[in-house]
């Protein structure tokens, strides 16, 4: 049986030697998309694959990008992150030194991307995320690394203020977030934005994932508080809005984050949903005009509802944005497709320097200090949910419908 | 002579896979052989502890994340070198397995299985609660990435896990012992075997490799986080592959992780776009191969081998001639 | 902080309701069948689709559907089981393990089917029940009580009591309780232990499809919910002694006032934490639970 043994090894080995490795040689941009297609953030690595697909049908259906006359068609290649670090770092290693990608479209999550960013640093290979927005990203300077979405630090602050500004305004504010990194971090910009605003903060906890919330909302509940913020995953927030309801409290505002911009949480939740507040960067109503693929943000909205029966939130619409910061940066410094290590070099270049403006808004990546290569030229929303829909309700300069406040009681809906 | 023909089909296997990155020079063959090689390690480590000596750990990949953990906070924290840092990940999961193992190892069966799972979620959960490991942020270490470095490292340190683990529990007078507490525990006490230090030694043996693995993951990864290192993953897998490729043996563990971990891979990167059939294929792959073969692959290789060829001497490995020399019960009483 | 007590313990021995009805069957598998279930979860799963795709189709309420969810996840479990009779009655190998692996096998592939077959969006289900809640202030008390939690609890004592009584005062469970202790002397007594297993598999895996319909109305549905239920699952059957199914209102009522009173007084990020070392400790102290009585 050891014969047997040996037989299996080998077997597997030239599984792996005979694959064939493609020419460099090819007319289209070939294009690594590393995310979380299994495991605990399934559904939030699907909701970026949307993001990237919808880029890519667009692109295709006009033609491809044209660069120096000529239109290149773009084609994405997948690669599973299992919602693992480590298969998140293999899946780089595969698509850059197997399928020799051009660029990558970067992870769901902000653990992914820490482990993927090294290798993209390594292959020199430049990556955009069009989700992963924690702090530690940017702190860690990584050259070839990009993101769409603004860290959470950057936007949380605008809706604290939308808030205060309300009349009666509110005192006081209890803030929970749940035990992962990027609900810690929005539950902790929260905390920050509202010490500024001088909100009392009645109660701050940060809870296990996925508990039933109920016991510590109750304790909430006796403290009264104006505002109830919270920073969460989608089955979280669910919850959360269940647990309130249930136990019959209703805050003068409930502000959660981006999640709840998902027409799967209206679906979900229906009438509960409403008067909730979110913050985001980006709505399927956003005043935004461009020149590239979609003019509009409503253009691109109804273009996803086409596609996904869901106008997209602004995750999904962050992933197409990257596509476009790709295909600008391609069209400035004229790079085709196969491109070598000095015009990769080049095209991060070119996306340092970038300025422009998308169905999403304006895409400009930081250079230097704490967002290094993050975009910070957007401008954060508050939003509500109004009738099942997203409004724009801070601050001044995008408001779309006024913030209805106080929220209504959950049994009088 | 079996031996000796075994030992040559291990020492070209070796030697193959030592020459390998001479031939191979695709960095994600690399990275997907080192990573193999560290399953076929945790795989064996894990049998230690689960198929020798019967006692089911369902935290075993704690002492993979403690391991990790350990090196990741003395490198960035303590800025020691990775050479000095890597065996205390191996002595932090010792550590481990001596506290925990003094109470735990009390238990047995299912009792086992739960307390060390239990156990090692609260780990988990500690390390999300405590500032110096970052909480849900993780930890990122400096990134060395040489793919032949820890191609070599991981070659090199699993192939020594093996070899200690191949003397000490098929060849020296330990294994059987463990054996003994296996298939009897009190019977093995009767003759005079201590059992209590017997599976504390085995549990230490199952930590301190763990531990290791554990260390030179986060220095390859480059990022550890709870979920990945202190989550289920670790156990989850070791036991599939220890029970696909047969429990008790060093072998059977090591092809499972072979096997498993290329499944797996293969689907992963090269039919990604189903990736939730995997999933279903998995989950189905793992139940039928219980209901066909509740031997493990390689106990049921050894089996028709051994029945096709009934004149010849079992192997070392299989049961019943292995325990006779310290006279036990039969397996499967 | 003390006026706060009464709707602590309220809020405990209500998620203890909830717990209950996760744990109650899953214990008597284990009491009869000797079988860890990992799938128990995914069971629970896909009960709460089956309940969310029925009320979307008929506008009905949820809880109209229980019966009808039970019966079709009882022939499901009831054909399932000689699967795992087989692999249980193994004499090779450790038949304890395999059942372990088994399940847990049957679990990964559940979940690559409900991610399939459902998506991966988190929901909810809809019933009259979730609408309201009712206080006690007319007695003094400072405490609320959610309608439908108060019904998952009510569920939960129906479903104990009915099989308490299927247990102890039928012929059914005298089977039942006399394989539980010794299988081969039950079979003797003629007590057919493929068949009566089969129907405790089936029970089993109805109450757990109708909790799951529970659990969608008062928290979220999704396809990767089952994993954190069968922790819970696991957490309060071995508190009780693993098969001792008197002892499970009790763990399950203990689990949550744990969870209720740490997320109150302590730090709630410790909530987990807490739970886990509680297990651990009891487990060492009392390996056969809180009781000393299970397996």
């Amino acid at each position: 049986m050891k014969f047997g043994f040996v037989r299996v090894l080998l077997l597997i080995a030239a599984l792996f030697v005979a694959i064939p490795v493609h020419a460099e040689q090819r007319n289209f941009y070939k294009i690594g998309v590393i995310t979380e297609l299994s495991g605990d953030l399934v559904t939030g690595g699907n909701i970026t694959k949307r993001g990237y697909d919808l880029w890519a049908q667009e692109v295709n259906a006009k033609g491809g990008i044209e660069v120096q006359g000529k239109k290149y068609q773009v084609k994405l290649v997948y690669a599973d992150a299992q919602s693992n670090p480590a298969a998140g770092a293999a899946a780089a290693e595969r698509l850059i030194t197997q399928e020799k990608v051009d660029f990558i479209l970067g992870p769901y999550s902000s653990g992914v991307t820490l482990a993927v960013a090294p290798v993209v640093d390594k292959y020199k290979v430049p990556m955009i995320t069009g989700s992963a927005e924690s702090p530690l990203i940017w702190k860690n300077k990584f050259k070839y690394t990009f993101g769409t979405i603004p860290p959470i630090n950057f936007t949380g602050a605008t809706s604290i203020k939308t808030l205060t500004e309300l009349k009666p305004a509110p005192k006081t504010i209890a803030i929970i977030g749940s035990n992962d990194a990027f609900s810690k971090a929005t539950a902790e910009a929260y905390k920050t934005a509202a010490e500024k605003a001088k909100l009392k903060i009645v109660k701050f906890s940060i809870v296990p994932s996925g508990q039933d919330m109920t016991p510590l909302l109750s304790a909430v509940r006796s403290m009264k508080p104006d505002v109830i913020a919270f920073g969460g995953h989608d089955e979280e927030h669910v919850k959360f809005v269940k647990a309130l309801k249930q136990i019959g409290y209703t805050p003068k505002a409930l502000l959660m984050h981006c999640g709840i911009t998902d027409k799967a949480f209206t679906d979900a939740v229906g009438k509960d949903g409403e008067q909730i507040f979110g913050t985001t960067c980006w709505t399927g109503t956003a005043k935004t005009k461009s020149k590239v693929l979609w003019p509009t943000a409503s253009a691109y909205a109804a273009a996803s509802q086409k596609a996904f029966k869901n106008p997209g939130d602004y995750t999904q619409g962050g992933c197409s944005a990257a596509g476009i910061a790709f295909q600008t940066a391609l069209q400035k410094v004229g790079a085709k497709p196969g491109m070598d290590e000095a015009m990769r070099a080049k095209l991060v270049q070119a996306l340092e320097q970038i300025d422009v403006q998308t169905f999403y808004g304006r895409v400009k990546f930081a250079t230097s200090g704490e967002f290094y290569h993050a975009n910070v030229g957007l401008d954060p929303l508050t939003i509500q949910i109004q009738n099942g829909q997203i409004k724009t309700v801070g601050p001044k300069a995008s408001v779309e419908a006024a913030a209805q406040y106080p929220m209504k009681e959950w049994k009088s809906r | 002579m079996k031996t000796s023909r075994g030992a040559a089909i291990l020492a070209i296997i070796t030697a193959a896979l030592l020459i390998l990155p001479l031939v191979v020079h695709d960095t994600f063959v690399l990275r997907v052989l080192t990573e193999g090689i560290m399953w076929i390690g945790l795989a064996i480590a894990f049998d230690v502890i689960a198929g020798y000596t019967g006692y089911l750990n369902f935290g075993h990949g704690a002492f993979f994340g403690i391991g990790a953990y350990t090196i990741g906070i003395l490198m960035m924290q303590a800025h020691l070198p990775f050479w000095v840092a890597l065996p205390l990940g191996g002595v932090a999961a010792a550590l481990t397995a001596l506290i925990a193992g003094i109470p735990t190892l009390r238990l047995k069966g299912a009792y086992f299985a739960i307390a060390t799972w239990a156990l090692s979620r609260a780990i988990q959960q500690l390390a999300l609660n405590v500032e110096f490991t970052g909480g849900p942020d993780g930890m990122r270490l400096e990134a060395f990435l040489n793919p032949l470095f820890f191609y070599y490292l991981m070659l090199i340190t699993v192939g020594a896990i093996f070899l200690v683990l191949w003397y000490l529990l098929e060849r020296a007078p330990f294994g059987l012992k463990l054996k003994a507490i296996r298939e009897d525990e009190e019977g093995a006490k009767a003759l005079g075997l201590n059992p209590t230090m017997l599976k504390m030694q085995s549990f230490i043996l199952s930590a301190i490799p763990t531990g290791i693995l554990g260390g030179i993951y986060a220095y390859w990864i480059t990022f550890i986080d709870p979920s990945s290192t202190l989550g289920d993953l670790v156990s989850d897998q070791a036991v599939v592959m220890v029970v696909f490729g047969g429990m008790g043996t060093l072998f059977g563990p090591a092809l499972g992780a072979i096997l498993i971990f290329a499944f797996k891979t293969i689907f992963w990167a090269y039919l990604s776009d189903f990736q939730l059939l995997y999933l279903i294929i998995l989950g189905a792959l793992i139940a039928i191969s219980v209901i066909f073969i509740p031997n493990g692959l390689w106990g049921t290789l050894v089996k028709r081998k051994a029945v096709a060829r009934p004149q010849e001497k079992p192997e070392p490995a299989s049961e019943p001639a292995a325990l006779s020399a310290v006279a036990v019960p039969e397996e499967g009483n | 902080m003390m006026e706060l007590l009464p709707q602590a313990l309220t809020d405990g021995i209500l998620l203890g309701g909830i717990y209950i009805t996760i744990a109650i069957a899953f214990s008597l598998t284990y009491g009869v069948m000797h079988v860890i279930d990992f799938a128990v979860g995914e069971w629970i799963m896909f009960g709460a689709f089956t309940g969310y795709y029925l009320n979307k189709w008929t506008g009905l309420d949820p809880f109209i559907f229980l019966p009808v969810i039970f019966v079709i996840y009882f022939g499901v479990g009831y054909l399932v089981q000689p699967v795992i009779h087989r692999v249980l009655s193994g004499t090779k190998g450790n038949p304890f393990l395999m059942g372990l692996v088994f399940t847990f096998g049957l679990a990964i592939m559940f979940r690559g089917l409900a991610l399939t077959a459902f998506g991966f969006y988190s929901n909810s289900i809809p019933s009259a029940f979730s609408e309201g809640s009712f206080n006690l202030d007319s007695i003094g008390l400072t405490v609320t009580i959610p309608t439908v939690r108060l019904m998952g609890l009510a569920y939960a004592v129906a479903i104990t009591l009915i099989l308490h009584y299927l247990l102890k005062k039928t012929n059914f469970g005298l089977g039942v309780r006399a394989l539980a202790q010794h299988k081969d002397a039950a079979g003797l007594m003629g007590v057919n232990a493929k068949r009566t297993g089969s129907y405790v598999y089936g029970i089993y895996v109805g109450i757990s499809a109708m909790t799951g319909v529970l659990l969608g109305c008062i928290l979220s549905i999704g396809a990767q919910m089952g994993n954190e239920y069968t922790i819970f699952a696991f957490f309060v059957v071995v508190l009780a002694g693993m098969g001792y199914l008197a002892g499970v209102p009790w763990a399950a009522l203990l689990l949550g006032l744990v969870q209720s009173i740490f997320m109150i007084y302590f730090n709630p990020s410790h909530t987990l934490l807490a739970v886990f070392v509680i297990l651990y400790i009891i487990l060492l102290i009392s390996p056969r639970g809180l009781f000393g009585k299970g397996v």
